[in-house]
């Protein structure tokens, strides 16, 4: 058997090579014996290709329709370019944090082409115009978010996080939109929050699209759209890029399923809790007669 | 003349965990045929055995696939037209395999207090003999001028056939985040194993891995990418060795924190006659790398 080789795992300074393992563990190379020395690689020909972290997409659903023009727009492009770096430090521990962005009006188009590595994000700044193609956006949605996709990436560890900003009612058949998003294994396991801007914006329907009251939340203010953008976009960030799946907890073990679902109640709760210290807001109403 | 490597490295989260590496790799240089395969067991609360079950799964593959090869023209001249039916039967015969070598373990070495008590005895009750042991497989095997796999649950399989491109020759099924990884344990896992057959091609290399480092890449494409790197660092085997082990140490650190294994097997000669093409690759491969950033840094809007 000596052409056979077993390879055991190397443990720490565990060198002793098994009974099986004709692998030579003995020739002259040193196992890392602290973290510091793991991180010096200059010599590694394999570097060429980067190591990436555990990842997560957020998908950012924006309205970009007519009604959007104005105050509502001006807002949301500058909170959005404030709103990336601070998405960067959720994922600078030990998580790579992706970004993708549909707009919808009379047409559905994505920002980039494919979900950007918040690092290299930059906030294209968006106009406003036409109609509310909301179930347009739903299909598109439920078209990328698929292996085959935009959720391709080998280290994709953790479900998206689905953040859906509109001010008015849909203007096409939104339900039928929604029906096939809803077949969507990664839209059933996401964390999804919406926010309604202004008087038109419809809660119920943003309710029927988190599947859940508590993860809507509305803003009557320019001063409101920007706390509720980051407290939204920050929150759900940083519960979609928690392991809850404590596999190797031997106390208790939690279902896949039951770790979506404890996600998307821990995000209601602390979208709810984070509003409620929210400072009032004396700005002007953004559907107040200009 | 076929040679090889493997090597399995712990993750850093089972480290931090004090967990043991659940992951096994080998590989087999036989007469005119080489076999790689690497297991991962599946390392959760009910699967408290799955590391021993990873290297029961490896020793079960190498012996199965040895007792086809003791008749290797017979099979070889057979498997042209019964590739499928062969496969199938290497299958089987690493479950029964499997299954005696966990039943063997079990009856010397039964389940001891400290393993039970982190369960109540209704759920410890619940749970399957073979589910302690639970553990993926994938294995590689090429002969002269034909190659073929098999692979239960997660982990991957890459090619450099004599064009020099990374393929990954198995069909791989869209995987949603609630999808449990098949395994050697289920009672129906004969028929969950894949399976590719890839006749009349000369091999170059052959990688089997397992998920830890196909999760550690941002895209398909890197990953593949790797592995035209690796085959352009074969020829200096013994250097190479240090530079694998060392770089899937790291890819674990800063990747997803899983174990890594990677065994793999390749054609010294057909090596050495294809260095300048595989190295070409490797430039080709750089080049398109950065059009792909490029293009996907562009707006749309």
């Amino acid at each position: 058997m000596s052409n056979e080789h077993f390879t055991e795992p190397e443990v720490n300074e565990n060198k002793n090579a098994s009974p099986l393992d004709d692998f030579d563990m003995t020739e002259n190379v040193a196992a890392p014996e602290t973290d510091e020395s793991i991180l010096d690689f200059d010599d590694d020909p394999l570097s060429a290709t980067s190591v990436s972290k555990k990842s997560l997409v957020i998908f950012f659903l924006i309205d970009t329709s007519g009604s959007m023009k104005g105050k509502k727009m001006g807002e949301l492009n500058t909170v959005m370019e404030e709103l990336i770096p601070e998405i960067r430090r959720v994922g600078e521990a030990d998580t790579e944090v992706k970004v993708a962005v549909l707009t919808f009006s009379t047409e559905v188009r994505w920002m980039y082409s494919t979900p950007i590595p918040i690092e290299d994000f930059e906030w294209a700044r968006l106009r406003a115009s036409g109609v509310t193609s909301m179930g347009a956006a739903f299909k598109e949605l439920n078209h990328r978010m698929s292996r085959n996709s935009f959720l391709s990436s080998p280290s994709l560890s953790f479900a998206p996080v689905i953040f859906l900003m509109t001010d008015g009612y849909p203007s096409d058949d939104y339900k039928e939109g929604l029906r096939e998003l809803q077949t969507n294994s990664w839209y059933k396991f996401g964390l999804k929050a919406a926010l309604g801007i202004g008087q038109e914006a419809n809660d119920n329907i943003l309710a029927e699209f988190t599947g859940s009251a508590d993860t809507v939340v509305h803003a009557y203010t320019g001063g409101q759209l920007a706390q509720m953008i980051k407290i939204i976009a920050v929150t759900s960030s940083q519960i979609g890029s928690k392991s809850m799946t404590l596999s190797d907890d031997t106390s208790h073990e939690l279902a896949e399923e039951d770790v979506f679902a404890a996600k998307q109640k821990l995000l209601g709760q602390q979208i709810q809790e984070l509003i409620s210290k929210q400072p009032g807001d004396d700005d002007v109403p953004f559907d107040t007669g200009w | 003349m076929f040679s090889g490597f493997s090597h399995s490295v712990m993750g850093a989260s089972h480290e931090k965990t004090n967990l043991v590496c659940q992951d096994s790799s080998a590989f087999k240089i036989g007469d005119h045929y080489a076999i790689a395969v690497v297991a991962d067991g599946h390392g959760s609360k009910k699967h408290f055995r799955s590391h021993l079950g990873s290297k029961f799964a490896v020793e079960a593959t190498i012996e199965a696939i040895d007792r086809f090869y003791e008749e290797r023209e017979a099979l070889e001249a057979s498997l042209p037209v019964n590739h499928k039916l062969i496969i199938r039967n290497i299958e089987k015969q690493i479950i029964s395999n499997w299954n005696v070598k966990v039943d063997k373990h079990l009856s010397e070495n039964p389940v001891t207090d400290k393993e039970k008590e982190k369960f109540t005895e209704e759920e410890f009750e619940a749970i399957l003999p073979e589910s302690y042991y639970g553990t993926t497989l994938v294995a590689a095997v090429s002969g002269d001028n034909y190659t073929f796999g098999l692979q239960i649950g997660d982990g991957s399989l890459v090619a450099l056939f004599e064009d020099g491109k990374a393929v990954m020759p198995m069909e791989y099924n869209e995987s949603a985040p609630a999808n449990v990884t098949a395994s050697l344990c289920n009672s129906n896992a004969a028929s969950l194993f894949s399976s590719f057959y890839a006749p009349n091609k000369k091999l170059i290399a052959l990688y089997g891995s397992t998920d830890g480092l196909y999760t550690s890449f941002g895209s398909e494409h890197d990953f593949l990418d790797y592995h035209t790197i690796i085959t352009s660092q074969l020829v200096n085997i013994e250097t190479f060795k240090t530079v694998i082990k060392n770089n899937l140490e790291k890819r674990s650190h800063f990747g997803t924190e899983d174990d890594i294994s990677l065994a793999c097997i390749y054609n010294e000669k057909l090596l050495t006659d294809r260095m300048d093409l595989i190295r070409k690759r490797v430039d080709e491969n750089k080049k398109a790398a950065a059009d792909r950033k490029a293009a996907a840094l562009s707006k749309q809007v």
